[in-house]
Parts: structure tokens; sequence; C-alpha cells
């Protein structure tokens, strides 16, 4: 023992002169020179992960500027932006994960001239436009919402609503990149696809429209159901969300209502109160801008709620009540640290739940199975409404 | 509740306000409302009770947007250099003065950037953009000549709900 400490001792005086010498040398100017650092670096995007997503800003006070923030959850870093032109809606992800799509509008001169309507086409590690398809300058400006524009469930077929006022359905092939056709949804609006070349519209008298299109995306066929909807009574909040062959939107009142495709047609299924009585009576109501998410694997589904009664259908909630869609029961209470009005849960199964507000710009970010909140992500653009999985 | 609610809620929701049937009474009346009308003098306070640059102002019982009363224009009048949209969506209020329901016809201004002023949104009567006569979440610029570069909305009366 005593040996080796001896030889340690030298090394030790050795190590301690260098350091003064080091010292001595740096001086006030610290311990090492910063290496040099190459000019024109541009980071690009790895694949994604399950707890990325995309916060669509339509930039209210802004309008021309319309943008798109990807964030990754767990970090709570902002990973990149678009930049998507006049009364934005939102990017569309196809499963590939390659590109990313962007229906954009612009005025040749900032708010006036000519109008471009246009899809755009991003590379998805690069963010930077690769492509781009003039469609007809038609495309609804409105409120972002799920269901303004869709891909068919091959991503073969970009689908745009159209309102001029006039209803149609714009179609874009992704494969040739080229403008397909416009087809009439007159009475109908939005879309909601259900299968690789089939969508419906919801009617304004409560029917639904079902479209069917040919392999080169025109139209096929087109059938009108018969009235689903009492939509003088109790409409359906038109922000709907899908999982797998059903797509679920609740009512005005809180009524849950499973539209199912079949080989037959979409079928109403049996519908259910999101609120008991006493609920009801308590005046609690689902509200927001996208309302609804669900996660496919476990079957639930998230609901912004707040006390309003009726005529609150938009309003925020500080509250997700969480659903078993299998039971109909409310398995989870989540208590929001902000009101919210956007929320979008990642498909993983250790899922986050993402929620924003068109009256704030940032984005709060939860577990989704234990409901704890975990972060925010502050200054994401003006007003983000939509939520998107990449 | 409802009411109190929908103005205490400042929510940048938006857009043109729409035109719209008007199904309250079960029968429906004007398809849409058309916006090229003479400017009026407004009735007085007693009639007409309320501050139109707020977003408690009567008529605004189902708006969605800036306040032209704040942009340069009226409640009934487009700001300087703005085309009236020339359909729009109508909801129906109640004036508290007389006691009737007013048809009232939310034309939106356009061919300009946002005003930017007195953001208002309130939702009573509306329905959901498959109703869009009755939905105020479209952008009824898109009827003008201008096309959807929306600015800002009036509230114009129409005549009374019968």
């Amino acid at each position: 023992m005593t040996g080796r400490s001896e030889m340690i001792r030298p090394r030790r005086a050795w190590a301690g002169a260098a350091l003064a010498v080091a010292a001595c040398v740096c001086g006030p100017r610290g311990w090492a020179q910063l290496p040099a650092e190459p000019a024109g670096a541009v980071e690009q995007l790895t694949q994604p992960t399950p707890h990325w997503v995309w916060v669509n800003d339509m930039a209210f006070f802004a309008f021309p500027d319309g943008k798109a923030f990807l964030v990754d959850g767990d970090s709570g870093k902002m990973l990149g932006m678009l930049s998507t032109g006049y009364s934005f809606t939102s990017v569309l992800i196809p499963k590939t994960g390659a590109v990313i799509y962007a229906p954009e509008i612009y005025f040749s001169r900032g708010t006036r001239g000519t109008r471009t309507d246009v899809v755009t086409i991003y590379d998805a590690t690069r963010l930077e436009p690769v492509g781009e398809i003039e469609i007809p300058p038609k495309r609804a400006s409105l409120m972002p919402m799920p269901g303004a524009q869709a891909l068919t469930d091959d991503d073969r077929f970009l689908l745009i609503y159209n309102f001029t006022p006039s209803q149609s359905v714009t179609v874009v092939d992704t494969h040739s990149r080229k403008f397909v056709g416009e087809i009439e949804t007159a009475g109908c609006a939005l879309v909601y696809p259900t299968g690789p070349r089939s969508f419906f519209s919801i009617c304004g008298d409560g029917a639904l429209l079902e479209t069917t299109l040919t392999d080169a995306g025109t139209l096929a066929r087109r059938e009108r159901t018969a009235e689903l909807i009492d939509v003088l009574k109790d409409p359906l909040s038109e922000k709907g969300v899908r999982r797998g062959d059903t797509w679920l939107f609740a009512s005005f009142e809180g009524v849950l209502h499973p539209l199912r495709a079949t080989g037959a047609g979409v079928e109403a299924q049996p519908t259910w109160p999101l609120f008991t009585p006493q609920e009801l009576a308590q005046h609690w109501r689902t509200g927001g801008l996208q309302h609804l998410a669900v996660h496919g694997a476990s079957g639930r589904l998230f609901a912004v709620v707040h006390q309003g009664g009726p005529g609150t259908h938009k309003d925020p909630g500080e509250q997700v009540w969480v659903y078993d869609l299998a039971s109909h029961r409310r398995v989870q209470t989540i208590t929001t640290r902000n009101k919210l009005g956007s929320i979008q849960v990642s498909q993983d199964s250790q899922p986050l739940l993402f929620g924003c507000s068109i009256d704030s710009n940032r984005l709060d970010i939860y577990d989704a199975t234990s409901g704890k909140y975990l972060r925010t992500v502050e200054s994401l653009g003006l007003t983000p409404t939509v939520l998107v999985l990449p | 509740m409802t009411r109190d609610l929908a103005r205490r809620v400042s929510r940048r929701s938006f857009l043109g306000n729409v035109g719209a049937l008007l199904f309250t009474t079960g029968v429906p009346l004007l398809p849409v409302a058309r916006g090229a009308a003479p400017t009026a003098a407004r009735p007085d306070a007693a009639a007409d009770p309320g501050d139109p640059q707020t977003c408690e102002y009567w008529r605004h019982c189902a708006i969605d947007g800036f306040l032209c009363a704040c942009c340069g224009g009226s409640i009934q009048s487009c700001p300087p250099g703005t085309e009236a949209s020339a359909i729009t969506w109508v909801g129906t209020c109640h004036n508290p003065a007389d006691g009737h329901d007013y048809i009232v016809s939310y034309n939106d201004c356009c061919g300009k950037s946002q005003c930017g002023r007195c953001l208002c949104n309130r939702n009573e009567g509306d329905k959901p953009l498959y109703m869009p006569f009755k939905s105020n979440d479209y952008n009824w610029c898109a009827g003008s000549k201008v096309g959807i570069a929306y600015h800002c909305s009036t509230a114009r009366v129409v005549g009374v709900a019968k």
C-alpha cells in the first residue's frame, strides 16, 4: 500500500503544476479557445417521434402570414416552421412522412390582387418547398377545423373543401402532383374520409353525402343518406375525430354520435351521452375548435369540456374528460393549467396530450395516461388552431 | 348565463360573419341578406341602446369578428376603401329597448387586412359549417368582388323577426 501511495504522489504533483501553467496561459480568457464554426449551417430534421406535433397558426391578426410550427413534446423544443400563406388551416401528413402538404392561398399584392391557391409540398426533413400544385382559387376561408381538408386513406388523393359560397371539393392527385378536378357537394360541407376512394360530407338537412372516387380521382358515385342528424334540435359539432372505421361527433348537447363506414355506406351507430342529466343541469358542455381527440389503441376519447350551456359550443374549457369508448364511461378527469380549445393525443403506448387555445399562443403538454402536466411551449405564432400529428 | 359567458369570452375565433337562414321561428326567412344598402342615421339611444363599439351591444348576439364601428366604419357601414360583402349571414337579436327580435345582417367589409380592433365573438344561434347560412365560422368576403381579405363586420338591422 505504501509503495503505491508513493507512486501516485509524483503524478499529483505533476498535474498540479500543469494546471497552474494552463491557468497562467489562459488567464481571464477562459480554459480553452472555442473552435471556429462553419458558416451557413442549416439544421435538418430526423425521423419524427410519436411525440412531435404540428401547431397550425391561422394568424388571425396577420391573416396573410399563416404558419405551422413543429414541436417536440418531450423536450418542449420548437423544431421548425412553415410559412403557409393567407387564411391557413393546417398541414396534412401522409403516412410515409416523407413530405408535408399545405393548402395555401396567396394574393399578388399581399391582401389584394390576383388570388392563387396552391398545395405546397414540403420535404419533411428540410422543411423546404419541393413542389407546388395549383388548384382553383376556391378553398374555403373559414375557422380552421378538422374536416376542412383530408387525405384519402391510402394518401393518394388530397381533398379540399371549397366555399365560394358554392360548395364543392377539390381533388388533388398526390402521385402525379396534379389537380384532378372539382366535385360538387351542393348543400353539403367538409370532407371526412372513409376509405382509399371514399369520403362523406355533412349536409345542411342532417343527411350525409357519400362520395366515391375512381382510381383516377374523378367522381364514381354519389349518394345521399337519410337525415341522420336533427340539425334543428341538437346539431352535431362538425369537429369529429376518427377511430378506425368510425367517425365520432359530439352534439351541442353532449351526445356522442358514432358514424361507422361499412361496405354498404355510412351507418349511424347508437348514440350515447357524454354527460349525465345532472351534469347537463350543471351546464357542462363540450366546446372549442378541436374539442375531441381519440387514442386509437386504448379506445380512450378525450373531450374538452366547460360549464356554459347552450350557445357556448365554441368556448374553451379547463377540463378534459376522458371516456372509455367500449363502456361509454368517463374514466378520468384532467384539470388543465390553461383553457384549451384544441387537443390532440399521440398514438403511442405512452401518449402525450397536447392542448392549445386560439386565445393564446402557448402549447400545453400533459401525460395523457396520468393527466399530469408536463410542460408548456410558449410563443407559437398568434392564434394557434388545429393540432396535427406527423 | 349563455350571454354572460359569450360576452366574457374573448376568443379570437373568427371570421367573417355569415349570413343565414332564420329557423328560430321555424320558418325560413331570407336565405341571404344583400349588403348594398344606403347608410341611414342610427336611431336614438333610447330605441337602440348600447355602444356599438362593445361586444355587449345587443345587435352583436351572433357576431364573430372585428367591429367596424371601431375601424372607421359604423354599425351599418364599412370603413373607407373597403367593400361590403354582397351576401352574408343574418342573426336574430333581441332589442331590450322595445322587446322585439330583429333580423341583423352581419355584412363583412372586405379588401384589406384585419382591422384588428374590438374583436367580438358571440354565438347565440350559431350552427356548424354544414349549415352555412347559420354559421359564423365562414369568411363571407368569399362572396365579395375583392375576394377573401377580411377587414371587419357590421351589424345592420334588416327588419323585425316575426
